[in-house]
């Protein structure tokens, strides 16, 4: 109870603050932003972001294919900071869905909103690791294999995710249960299709893509092949991972030496 | 030599009145045909003039069924793409065109409407809507279609208004505000034209609206009459809301319904009651959301209603159009009405009282036990209301269906319908009412990637509610299906397909790639002899004919 009216107080002076500060000014992106960004502004913004923004976003806010809303969790395209999200916010996307706010809310809860879904994301620059990046990349070359799988910048196999940036868009605990556990959650990208074709033939391979009426795939030989679903004899999906599970072959150690190197793995930030 | 030249000017003369002729030839055969004012007596009997798409469901019974079968099952695989109208606002289109005489009026994004010859897709007219900066919309910069009466086009606007434009110019008639747009109120459905009436409804069941149903004088745009979709103070059925929850209870009506001319009945599905997944404001069955209406054709007045699912926590409106159709129900020749519900049962309901008649699941769901026999309420599971922390329940909240449009094919005797296997978890959250704002209490989110669950069209046989036949297209559709006497089905998919069945047995008979979704329902119509397909994926309208 005494937290919860210690981030109102905050939350209250934050108001304060601000109103003192912009008396006077127009409205802008430019004038405040980082005196919202405490516990109390980020429920107030996931209030409202639930409210307002997660029929197109997602309750999660990872968006949503269907509506064409952005996954807000990542690196956001149309804003790279703050001001950029306020600014979104609060002047919208022109022709299309994303409008803008109401022109009568006050910014300090717009501003609460961008605490919001700033939260969601994170700086990888100040997560710590345990384990080492370079010996990860050792094993990640050597007693691991995953080269022969997995792409990293243009070099390595075709038979698993390109990993190039895999630590942008996915956590240290994420990557640790995409070692060890790799038919936890696979993506439809990653099961494996087992086709008899028009010839009697049955090849099996990724799924490439799939659609209403046809069917893409690429085998071992990383050879492509495209089905009419009209024309096929069976199709099999099988949801599992073709990833072998590095849970015992490597010491908790090894395990987390590759966690940081594949972590490593992003682009610079600006 | 004034011989030579008056020789020469009669050369000139016969060349210059061949080239005339020619030309006027040449402009014959491209000039807008005559357009011949749309009369209430064309709108009842729009079925016998198959060459036309006269209203937003095909014709008042709402059948989507066309009596053209040059294209038919024999050589459905020979069509072929005869031109594309692209819309120039980015955004994804729901419109379902109207075609008079060889021209068709499209909708656009977020409320414009443009008139095209319907052999070349070339513009006429435009006609763009001023729009204000602060809508309240739930779901997209949504417009599908128009309604006509006369020379007369109605089109519903998103700031909420209801506009005229002359159909041959494209010059707005008159414009009326239905209901304050900034309170939360939009409007995206067609109007439906019943005899001297423009009848529409109204969107805005996210923001803590009072949905109702309204009807406009064609000539002046003054509001006729209006009956709000839940009672007010001291009526019956305010007793079914907790306290003042009436006030903000939503129950929209934001898709076109259908009308029986020897009923004079008004057909008209209500929304989700408000808001959609908190319902512990307002306790109750609350009428009369998510329900089948039938107003009096000239009043307004409810005549009876049938609530599909009372005290909705779901979001699972009632914004399906009602078919109407006569059935041998057990020996005995019945007036019903059809229904694929979004809370993913199938009805057969007596089109004239309201009386239940059969209902069944035509998609996966886990909220109900089924129907009652005698009532047709839900029987329903225990504990599927969502909670803070989210509970799993199928249909999700777009749906065993939603608003896309079905079709019933009275050579089959099938009712169609594009409908989703999957399933959502459900939050529930405390809100407080605020005018103009998103008024909701909680959300939902899938659990698995959109490839993990399929669509189908699934053919049903409404005598039975049964289902015959299913064809299976991915991921989850909003796709509208049309079905022809040439034994066809068209729709498309979420995947950007367009594609033909044979309506007899669900064989797949052709399909062409668009590339971009589709969201709209497909029409056909013939001008110069040849029947045309038309279709909206993408932002581009597609129309297709098989060439002799």
């Amino acid at each position: 109870m005494r937290l919860q009216a210690s981030f109102l107080w905050k939350g209250l002076l934050s108001v304060g603050a601000l109103s003192l500060i912009l008396a006077g000014l127009p409205s802008s992106a430019e004038d405040a932003g980082t005196l919202y960004n405490t516990p109390y502004d980020v429920a107030q913004g996931e209030r409202y972001f639930e409210r307002q923004c997660s029929r197109c976003h997602g309750f999660d806010a990872k968006g949503n294919d269907e509506t064409g809303a952005p996954d807000l969790t990542g690196r956001l395209n149309r804003a790279s900071n703050e001001v950029g999200v306020f600014n979104v916010i609060r002047n919208g996307v022109p022709n299309t869905a994303m409008l803008p706010v109401d022109e009568d809310l006050p910014d300090n809860q717009v501003w609460q909103l961008v605490a919001y879904i700033e939260s969601l994301r994170y700086d990888p620059n100040l997560v710590e690791l345990d384990g080492d990046a370079d010996s990860g990349l050792a094993l990640f070359r050597g007693r691991g294999d995953c080269a022969s799988c997995h792409m990293v910048n243009g070099q390595g196999g075709r038979l698993g995710p390109d990993l190039s940036r895999i630590g942008e868009s996915t956590r240290p605990e994420d990557l640790m249960t995409a070692i060890t556990n790799p038919h936890d959650d696979v993506a439809p990208r990653w099961w494996t299709l087992e086709i008899t074709g028009p010839d009697g033939v049955t090849r099996s391979g990724f799924r490439m893509g799939e659609d209403s009426f046809s069917v893409r795939i690429m085998d071992n030989d990383s050879n492509l092949w495209s089905f009419q679903k009209s024309n096929i004899e069976s199709i099999e999906r099988i949801e599992r991972s073709t990833m072998p599970s590095y849970d015992g072959d490597m010491s908790e150690s090894e395990l987390d030496d590759l966690v940081a190197y594949l972590f490593s793995l992003r682009r610079e930030e600006n | 030599m004034k011989r030579i030249l008056s020789t020469f000017c009669a050369l000139a003369i016969t060349t210059i009145t061949a080239q005339v002729s020619a030309q006027e030839q040449e402009f014959q055969t491209v000039m807008t045909p005559a357009f011949s004012p749309i009369t209430w007596e064309r709108l009842v009997n729009a079925k016998d003039e198959p060459h036309n798409w006269l209203m937003y469901n095909g014709t008042l019974d709402a059948q989507r069924h066309s009596l053209l079968d040059e294209v038919n099952v024999s050589n459905v695989d020979e069509l072929e793409l005869k031109w594309a109208y692209q819309i120039p606002e980015i955004d994804r289109a729901e419109t379902v065109p109207v075609v008079v005489d060889g021209i068709m009026f499209i909708t656009e994004a977020p409320s414009n409407v443009v008139a095209v010859d319907a052999r070349t897709g070339r513009q006429y007219w435009r006609y763009n809507h001023e729009m204000p900066d602060d809508l309240r919309i739930c779901c997209g910069r949504n417009n599908r279609g128009v309604a006509i009466l006369g020379e007369t086009l109605f089109m519903s606007t998103l700031d909420a208004h209801l506009v005229a434009i002359d159909a041959r110019t494209g010059n707005l008639l008159w414009d009326t505000e239905v209901a304050k747009h900034d309170s939360g109120y939009s409007k995206t459905a067609a109007p439906l034209i019943v005899k001297d009436l423009v009848v529409t409804g109204i969107a805005g069941g996210e923001f803590g609206i009072r949905g109702f149903i309204d009807a406009y004088d064609p000539v002046t745009g003054e509001l006729v009459w209006r009956t709000y979709t839940i009672p007010g103070e001291g009526e019956p059925g305010v007793e079914t809301w907790l306290g003042d929850s009436w006030k903000t209870g939503g129950s929209a009506t934001w898709i076109t319904g259908a009308y029986d001319p020897d009923l004079n009945l008004i057909y008209w599905g209500t929304g989700n009651p408000g808001p959609d997944w908190n319902g512990d404001v307002r306790l109750g069955d609350n009428l009369y959301s998510d329900s089948a209406l039938a107003l009096n054709g000239d009043t307004g007045e409810i005549e009876w209603y049938f609530q599909f699912t009372p005290h909705d926590v779901h979001d699972w409106d009632a914004i399906q159009i009602p078919i109407l159709a006569d059935l041998n129900i057990n020996g005995q020749n019945r007036r019903t009405m059809m229904w694929a519900n979004r809370n993913a049962f199938f009805y057969t309901i007596d089109a004239a009282d309201g009386q239940f008649i059969d209902g069944s699941p035509f998609a996966t769901q886990t909220w109900a036990q089924g129907l009652d026999r005698v009532t047709g309420a839900p029987i329903r599971v225990p504990g599927m209301a969502p909670t803070y922390e989210g509970i799993m329940v199928s249909p999700p909240i777009t749906g065993g269906t939603n608003w896309y449009s079905p079709a019933f094919n009275p050579d089959t005797g099938l009712f169609y319908v594009t409908s989703f296997d999957g399933e959502q978890i459900f939050f529930k959250r405390d809100e407080d009412y605020e005018e103009g704002e998103r008024y909701t209490g909680g959300g939902g989110r899938y659990d698995q990637p959109m490839d993990a669950f399929q669509s189908y069209i699934r053919a049903i046989d409404p005598t039975t509610t049964e289902i015959e036949w299913e064809f299976p297209i991915m991921p989850r559709s909003s796709a509208g299906i049309t079905t022809t006497a040439g034994g066809l089905l068209f729709s498309g998919t979420a995947d950007g397909y367009f594609f033909a069945l044979n309506a007899e047995t669900g064989e797949e008979l052709w399909n062409i790639s668009l590339g971009r979704r589709v969201h709209a329902a497909p029409i056909t119509y013939e001008v110069d002899g040849q029947q045309h397909v038309t279709i909206a994926s993408g932002n581009v309208v597609y129309t297709f004919v098989v060439d002799d």
